[in-house]
């Protein structure tokens, strides 16, 4: 065999044994990529695993009926103080919808809530609702309650529209309350009320999102969220809550009943401006421009 | 370096780029709706709304759009191509960190927020696939020269 033979050979070998550590050294990282990807899914796996096996969705406080004291004071806000409140301070307004007819229920225009015990945003946009309806008829069998304990701005205090009736030869209201505030088993909160097919498709005609607050005014007008800050009400109780709507300078009546001022204008045009006294009033007309 | 390695840690890396460049517009064009979803625990608008949507006053969704800006170089066929400790390092290290920042929003948007954002955890499926394609590609590479 010749010299250069032989570092062919050498060569060769030397050379399979690199080819076998770069081989070797491909495996060993394959490996540890794998067990990289695998702790990587891991921890994933375990922060939501965690999650969801906490079960620390706590009960929240239920249903009670509302006292007479605490229904007359939301029910009875003095016009004069509704009045000097004016458009108070609202966040958010509905928007008027454009073409389309009044939708009427039973004769009358119907004023349409949906909403759920949990969520807190319905919890403080029931309190501006109420004592604009309130202008217009009168409710029977109101309940109170709280938001989530769990949720955003927890344990607000409310009322809830299940169960409770509404009169009036004004307008037809129909509250749904989908679900409470009782935490379900697997997520979520339990079921409540159902929506009629009427109702459900006011709610895909203009919520396709289906969230809630959701206030139709016979489809001439659609709120779809919360008009104040309902970290407002946050540690008051209701009849605190209540309290505070007697001093229009409040930042609570600001918010309460600026909104249930704008919800009042929103009626009136419902009902051809009847009752005169509240639709001609400074309240009704800080957002009408009447 | 086999084929599918560019192509797919880059497509990766793209549709991360685009969720981000959504989430990014929506943390600025959206009026936190305060309103409660029909589905009590996905609620983007919640999420991408959230005090802890910011980090260091940085929204969380333009930290995305600078990850995916960033590393998109890193991901081109040439750069694949170039046997570099800097390139390979650099990405490898990169995508970890993208990880590691997913493990944290994770843990703020059940915890914290208690809410879920599905464009949200599409970026973070995107960013944990993306630092697995970067691995197991790296490992189809040549090793480095010494």
């Amino acid at each position: 065999m010749t010299t250069k033979t032989k570092r062919d050979v050498r060569e060769e070998a030397r050379a399979r044994m690199a080819a076998q550590r770069r081989a070797e050294a491909r495996r060993a990282y394959q490996i540890r990529a794998g067990i990289a990807v695998l702790v990587v899914l891991a921890v994933v796996g375990i922060i939501v695993g965690v999650y969801f096996s906490r079960n620390t969705a706590k009960p929240a406080v239920g249903r009670a009926p509302a006292s007479a004291q605490l229904v007359a004071a939301v029910t009875g806000v003095p016009a004069a103080t509704l009045d000097t409140v004016g458009k108070g301070k609202v966040d958010t307004l509905s928007k008027s919808t454009s073409g389309e007819s009044v939708r009427m229920v039973d004769g009358k225009p119907l004023v349409f809530f949906m909403g759920a015990e949990f969520c807190p945003y319905c919890a403080a946009e029931r309190w501006p609702l109420i004592v604009a309806l309130s202008r217009f008829g009168t409710f029977s069998n109101l309940s109170t309650t709280f938001s989530s304990s769990t949720d955003t701005d927890p344990n607000t205090p409310t009322f809830s529209f299940h169960g409770s009736s509404f009169t009036s030869k004004y307008i037809t209201f129909q509250p749904v309350e989908v679900e409470t505030n009782q935490p379900a088993s697997g997520g979520g909160y339990t079921a409540l009320d159902n929506l009629t097919s009427d109702q459900k498709a006011i709610v895909d005609k203009f919520d396709q999102g289906g969230g809630f607050p959701f206030v139709d005014f016979g489809d001439q007008s659609i709120g779809t969220a919360v008009s104040y800050d309902p970290a407002l009400l946050a540690g008051l109780t209701h009849d605190q809550i209540a309290a505070q709507l007697k001093d229009p300078t409040s930042a609570i009546a600001k918010a309460v009943l600026g909104s249930a001022n704008a919800y009042t204008a929103e009626i009136c045009k419902l009902t051809n401006n009847q009752p005169s006294d509240v639709c001609s009033s400074p309240a009704a007309t800080a957002y009408s421009g009447g | 370096m086999p084929s599918w390695l560019p192509i797919t840690s880059l497509l990766i890396a793209l549709v991360g780029l685009g969720a981000s460049i959504y989430l990014t517009y929506e943390h600025f064009t959206q009026n936190a709706t305060l309103a409660c979803s029909a589905n009590s625990v996905v609620d983007c608008a919640a999420v991408t709304t959230s005090p802890q949507s910011r980090v260091f006053g940085i929204p969380v969704a333009v930290l995305g759009l600078v990850f995916f800006v960033g590393i998109i170089p890193a991901l081109l066929p040439v750069a694949w191509r170039m046997n570099t400790k800097l390139v390979r390092n650099g990405r490898m290290v990169a995508s970890a960190i993208g990880v590691c920042f997913v493990f944290y929003l994770i843990y703020v948007e059940l915890f914290d927020v208690g809410k879920i954002c599905e464009w949200c955890t599409g970026v973070h499926i995107l960013t944990i696939a993306l630092f697995a394609v970067i691995l197991f590609g790296t490992a189809t590479l040549d090793p480095l020269d010494d």
